[in-house]
């Protein structure tokens, strides 16, 4: 049973940002299955950066897609995407020098790290342009 | 060859940009904002205008006396207005030409910039025509110079059958319609057209600095407005064709070409201008930019986040409907025909992360000539050699010169240059890889000098990114006293790329308390005074140029003698009387009883004075057929004393007796204008003085 999943009411109702969600959530859960696997650091390795090319283009898609709304809320949502990726970065660093440890922490932050933002920024977006977007 | 042309040209500008740094710094250089300048400069003139026009009475009668008024009863604001307006037409054009021989100089006219330049070319035919459609507006003396001599430049064209000059020869013939038709391009015409054309010059451009900064458009103001009030324009005297000025002041940013047409045939005027102009617009082809690959998108990479739309300074990308079925909605599209293949979309695009060990590097767009993973490969490959707790990597922009002297400079067993080709081209994410990853202790990122960006806008966006102002932003682990970048201004602690090298090495390493990177910038004791005197010595040259020096018309002591006639010559042969055979072989309501040829014989003239020929020339008829008459319009200047002029004319231009001659001792005084003209009636010559 994979750790988070898509449910049809996080639809943001942009096709694009509601596909690049899900494909965020199939990548994180893969981690999760490399972690359980206890598969060499490599693989978590790569899929960790994978998750921050994917998810730092994310944000500027979503990003691009707020502006275009003028979404009142942008600059908050935009911060706590930077923080996001600053968080990430950190997380890999700490796997990267200690796989153990890091193991832990991702264990532990890694579905939090995304899940709380998209079920406050993401929802919250999504109750905003919900109406205009069907 | 060009490039010898540049090369020479930049010695002589650079000294000139390093000076203005000095004073105004590069955020406020006005060589940075020289097209943006120039806009600035035609508002003012707008504004102006406007006020001129409320009481400008459009007529030759009118003009004179409401011009002067505004200039002299109504000094305090008329009279500012008029000079602002003149000064800031005359600002303009300095503006205008250094605009053009910057771009031209360091090359950001070719390639695929070549529509930015091709457009800029006829603005200077709309600019200039302006300038001498508003001193013709005046009708002062300088004014009648002016319409004279355009009148004598336009007639050479084979336009007009009529010859136009002839309207300026004396007060009688001349009537409103010219003043019209001055009044309409002056005030309509050539400032829509004017305005038309600059959107076209800037639509390629994304983003163009149309305003300069405030401080610029303030001093400027200034500037214009103390010349204005200390050194006001004024009228040259009131019109009166019986008489010439002998000389002028001339406005040298508009009339350049006026007192060519003293010596040359306006035949070679007109080619001077058509040829420089062609050669200005082939410029661009000479020779043609070698082609460099535009940047690719990779649809795999791109989820039409629309960051490299807004930052290429091109305008290449357009974000476009998704053509690969992917649940995007729209995907980057590069134009090869606008991309100047700057990489500066790279820098913007948020896949290009080099933090992948194992998975291909391939950003949504990239540059074939220097890949974003070919450029992950050289870092981790040559930082290698770095030695030391003090390593600085530098990223210096490619396609400047200073570049390659970079590298000899600096390179070390601690510092490396990596060329790159605008500094706007490096993704935020690499100068996070190379300090995180331990490739390096310090990075200096070093752009084209004075901010002045090849590529337009990759060291703004660069300062942006990483200050976190513009994404992609620099991730905030990334200690800001690492990074430094390389344009700094001028009065910063380290001066050039290399002092910012030595003081960035100098705080390294970082961490162990009260470093603080490189030193910040101290205050600019050269400001005030670098400052004034630009804005000083712009304004003398302003009003300097705008009449000085004075152009000699005619020498001192000297008269002028117009001829200006036409005349139609003798027919190729006689009539001849039909027969009545003839006439009868004609269908009836074609019979003449004369057979008259059309076409006629050119007309041969001679004008002397006390026996020395001073013009001579035979003039064909004119009109397709040859039937028309011959226009003879000439200047000629003559000692202004008693002397016997004589004027002959033969009709028929062979014989050498004449069949036409006036002779008469004619006493003009310096500077007395003699027009001679043929009373078509009388059918004789007239002297007709005052
Ligand atoms: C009325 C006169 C003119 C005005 C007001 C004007 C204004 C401008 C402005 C605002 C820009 C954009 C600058 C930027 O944001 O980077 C520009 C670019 C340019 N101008 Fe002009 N310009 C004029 C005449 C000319 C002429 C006569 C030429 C050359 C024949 C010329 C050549 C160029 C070129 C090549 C560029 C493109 C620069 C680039 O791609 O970086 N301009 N001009
Ligand atoms: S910046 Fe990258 S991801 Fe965004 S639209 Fe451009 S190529 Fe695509
Ligand atoms: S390489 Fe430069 S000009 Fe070409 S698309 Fe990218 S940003 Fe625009
Ligand atoms: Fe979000
Ligand atoms: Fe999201």
């Amino acid at each position: 049973m994979p750790l988070l999943q898509w449910k049809s009411a996080y639809s943001l109702g942009i096709p694009s940002v509601d596909h690049e969600h899900r494909e965020l959530i199939g990548m994180i859960n893969e981690v999760y299955d490399h972690m359980e696997d206890a598969a060499d650091p490599v693989a978590i390795e790569s899929c960790l950066e994978d998750i921050y090319a994917s998810i730092a283009s994310h944000f500027a898609l979503e990003e691009r897609h707020m502006r275009e709304a003028r979404y009142t809320e942008y600059d908050a949502h935009k911060d706590e995407h930077e923080n996001l990726l600053d968080q990430l970065l950190e997380m890999m660093d700490e796997f990267a020098d200690d796989p153990q440890s890091g193991r832990e922490t991702l264990r532990k932050s890694l579905a939090d790290w995304f899940g709380i933002h998209f079920a406050t920024f993401d929802a919250r977006l999504h109750e905003s342009l919900g109406d205009h977007h069907g | 060859m060009l490039k010898g042309v540049q090369i020479a040209g930049q010695l002589v500008f650079d000294p000139l940009r390093r000076l203005l740094d000095r004073g105004f710094g590069h955020r406020l250089n006005p060589l940075n904002f020289l097209g943006a300048l120039t806009i600035y400069f035609f508002w003012i003139v707008l504004v102006s205008g406007i006020w001129l026009f409320i009481f400008f009475k459009t007529s030759v009668a009118g003009a004179y006396e409401s011009v002067e008024y505004l200039t002299h009863e109504q000094w305090y604001l008329g009279g500012v207005m008029r000079s602002l307006h003149r000064y800031a037409s005359d600002a303009a054009i300095i503006t205008l030409a250094l605009h053009m021989i910057k771009e031209f100089l360091y090359d950001r006219h070719r390639g695929n910039r070549w529509f930015s330049w091709v457009t800029g070319v006829p603005l200077l035919w709309l600019v200039i025509p302006l300038g001498i459609t508003g001193y013709w507006l005046v009708w002062d003396q300088l004014a009648w110079y002016v319409a004279l001599t355009s009148a004598e430049l336009l007639d050479w064209l084979p336009i007009f059958s009529e010859s136009m000059a002839r309207n300026f020869l004396s007060d009688e013939v001349l009537s409103d319609r010219f003043f019209t038709l001055m009044a309409f391009l002056h005030l309509i015409g050539l400032p829509l057209f004017l305005v038309f054309g600059i959107w076209l010059h800037v639509l390629r451009i994304n983003g163009p600095r149309i305003n300069p900064p405030r401080a610029l458009m303030a001093g400027s103001l200034i500037a214009m407005t103390v010349l204005s009030v200390a050194y006001p324009a004024l009228s040259q005297g009131e019109v009166d064709m019986t008489t010439v000025p002998s000389s002028l002041g001339l406005d040298w940013y508009y009339l350049l070409v006026y007192p060519l047409m003293k010596h040359w045939s306006p035949g070679w005027v007109w080619g001077l201008l058509t040829g420089t102009s062609l050669l200005l617009f082939v410029a661009p082809w000479m020779p043609a930019q070698r082609n460099r690959a535009s940047a690719i998108v990779d649809l795999d990479n791109c989820n039409g986040c629309a960051r490299c739309a807004d930052d290429c300074p091109f305008g290449a990308i357009t974000m476009m409907e998704r053509s690969d079925g992917k649940a995007y909605e729209t995907e980057a599209v590069v134009d090869p025909a606008l991309c100047m293949s700057c990489g500066i979309c790279t820098g913007s695009c948020p896949t290009a992360t080099p933090f992948r060990r194992h998975s291909v590097l391939s950003p949504g767009i990239d540059s074939p000539d220097m890949t974003a993973a070919a450029l992950r490969e050289k870092l981790l490959e040559d930082s290698d050699k770095l030695e030391g707790t003090h390593r600085i990597i530098v990223f210096s922009c490619r396609d400047h010169a200073q570049s390659a002297r970079l590298k000899s400079r600096l390179d070390d067993a601690q510092t490396m240059t990596v060329a790159i080709i605008c500094a706007g081209q490096l993704p935020p994410p690499f100068i996070d890889f190379a300090l995180s990853r331990d490739l390096a202790d310090g990075v200096v990122l070093a752009g084209c000098p004075g901010g002045d960006c090849q590529y337009r806008l990759g060291a703004d966006w660069t300062a942006l990114r990483v200050a976190r102002q513009r994404d992609p932003h620099l991730r905030k682990r990334v200690e800001s006293n690492r990074v430094a970048l390389g344009w700094q201004e001028p009065w910063s602690a380290c001066g050039d790329v290399s002092g910012i090298v030595a003081a960035l090495r100098e705080s390294l390493p970082v961490g162990t308390g009260g470093t603080a990177g490189i030193p910040s910038s101290r205050r600019n004791p050269w400001r005030v005074p670098v400052t004034a005197f630009v804005y000083v010595a712009f304004a003398v040259m302003v009003g300097w140029l705008s009449v000085w020096p004075r152009f000699q018309l005619i020498d001192e002591g000297n008269a002028m003698i117009s001829l200006s006639f036409s005349y139609a010559g003798q027919r190729i042969r006689e009539c001849r009387q039909l027969t009545q055979e003839e006439l009868n072989r004609l269908a009836p309501n074609m019979r003449k009883p004369q057979d008259c040829p059309r076409e006629r014989l050119p007309i041969r003239v001679v004008l002397s004075s006390n026996g020395d020929t001073l013009y001579e020339d035979i003039k064909r008829p004119t009109g397709l057929w040859k039937d028309g008459s011959a226009n003879i319009y000439k200047r000629l200047t003559v000692a202004g004393r008693s002397q016997k002029l004589f004027i002959g004319m033969n009709e028929s231009g062979q014989s050498p007796e004449f069949d036409f001659v006036l002779e008469q001792e004619v006493d003009l005084a310096p500077g007395e204008h003699l027009v001679v003209e043929f009373d078509d009636i009388q059918k004789s010559f007239v002297f007709k003085q005052d």
